[in-house]
């Protein structure tokens, strides 16, 4: 089960309204690559990892990208806290508004929502680490263009700090990779599927 | 006899190196200086998480009360970045020896900020309770919300 600590994981404080930039990084909550959809990557692959470790690595890294979908939230929630209907108009926001005034809704940054078809739980451990790996990586690159377009510092922070953990976690699913395949036949890595054909392990 | 491990993702298995410290690591998003890889483009910037201290507005209690988080912000990370670091290092023990140290400090951290002000755990409840007396205390909804950006 999960319990609440009331914190986030990384201090956000924006003082400057900005729908603008808030439409921008509403892609990390919602969209492709974003922080809801790692989450729920990695929560659902867990649960038939051959590896009892890499599910619980799974678990962890998982968790803390619901801590990071905070964040993200939080960032959008300060910079439309204060928005102006003239804001909202000229800013490019004025879209969103009409479906959701200045209310959270994961949608990617060009205004789609939300969906598991983001992302795969496979069931094949290899499969599913080298998703993961990618999934870091992507994640890695929205960071990177949003770091390009956004010159507010109290936004760019808390972005910083998100990019690097998206690069510890490819580390991490790398080592998880790693020990996964010392259980494997090393001659042949595909000569069976370790989350499937449980009776191969060790073969 | 060489095996060569081909159509296979291969990442090396990293070595325990140089750590940040606690007030640092929170800053670059690591504490493992060798996972610091930022990008050019935001290379150059300061990173430096901004208190009230720096707008000069808040008044002693605020200001503590900014300090007191700040501290469990920072010794958290590193138990959340040691975490994940010994879930796939799990007999390291440098890693585990610094977990220990941040663990205990962070369980006093989260203690004494509930004394002091309000519990962010239900387990620190009874701490928060203990130091306010019982009556007409639910204590749980005190304090800003996380989102607000009032703390820190």
């Amino acid at each position: 089960m999960w319990t609440y600590e009331k914190r986030l994981q990384y201090p956000v404080k924006i003082t400057k309204t900005c729908p603008k930039t808030a439409q921008l990084i509403i892609s990390q909550y919602g969209g492709p690559d974003g922080e809801l959809s790692a989450s729920m990557r990695y929560l659902s692959q867990r649960y038939t990892m051959p590896v009892k470790s890499v599910g619980g690595l799974l678990t962890d890294i998982g968790t803390e990208e619901l801590a990071h979908m905070e964040i993200i939230c939080a960032m959008i929630y300060q910079l439309t806290r204060n928005l102006t209907i003239e804001q909202a108009k000229t800013a490019g926001f004025d879209a969103y508004y009409i479906d959701h005034t200045a209310a959270l809704w994961p949608q990617a940054a060009a205004g789609v929502p939300f969906t598991a078809l983001e992302f795969q739980s496979k069931g094949d451990a290899i499969a599913d680490l080298t998703e993961d790996l990618a999934a870091e990586q992507k994640a890695k690159t929205v960071y990177d263009n949003l770091l390009r377009m956004i010159t507010d510092p109290e936004v760019r922070a808390p972005l910083k700090f998100l990019r690097t953990r998206e690069i510890v976690h490819f580390q991490r699913f790398g080592e998880a990779l790693e020990n996964t395949k010392e259980k494997l036949n090393e001659k042949n890595y595909y000569f069976y599927n370790p989350e499937f054909d449980k009776q191969m392990i060790g073969y | 006899m060489n095996v060569q491990h081909l159509a296979i993702a291969s990442v090396p298995i990293q070595s325990w190196g140089s750590i940040y410290d606690s007030s640092v690591a929170i800053n670059k998003g690591t504490i493992f200086q060798d996972l610091d890889l930022p990008f050019f483009a935001a290379d150059k910037d300061e990173n430096q998480i901004s208190d009230s201290k720096q707008s000069g507005k808040a008044d002693a209690k605020q200001l503590e009360r900014e300090e007191k988080m700040m501290q469990i912000y920072e010794t958290c990370f590193v138990v959340d970045d040691l975490r994940l670091y010994l879930d796939t290092h799990p007999k390291d023990d440098q890693a585990l020896q610094l977990l220990k140290t941040n663990l205990v400090r962070r369980r006093h951290l989260l203690d004494d900020f509930s004394s002091n002000f309000y519990p962010l755990t239900m387990d620190c409840m009874a701490e928060a309770c203990g130091a306010k007396s019982y009556s007409g205390c639910y204590c749980w909804q005190e304090g800003p919300m996380p989102w607000e950006g009032g703390c820190v």
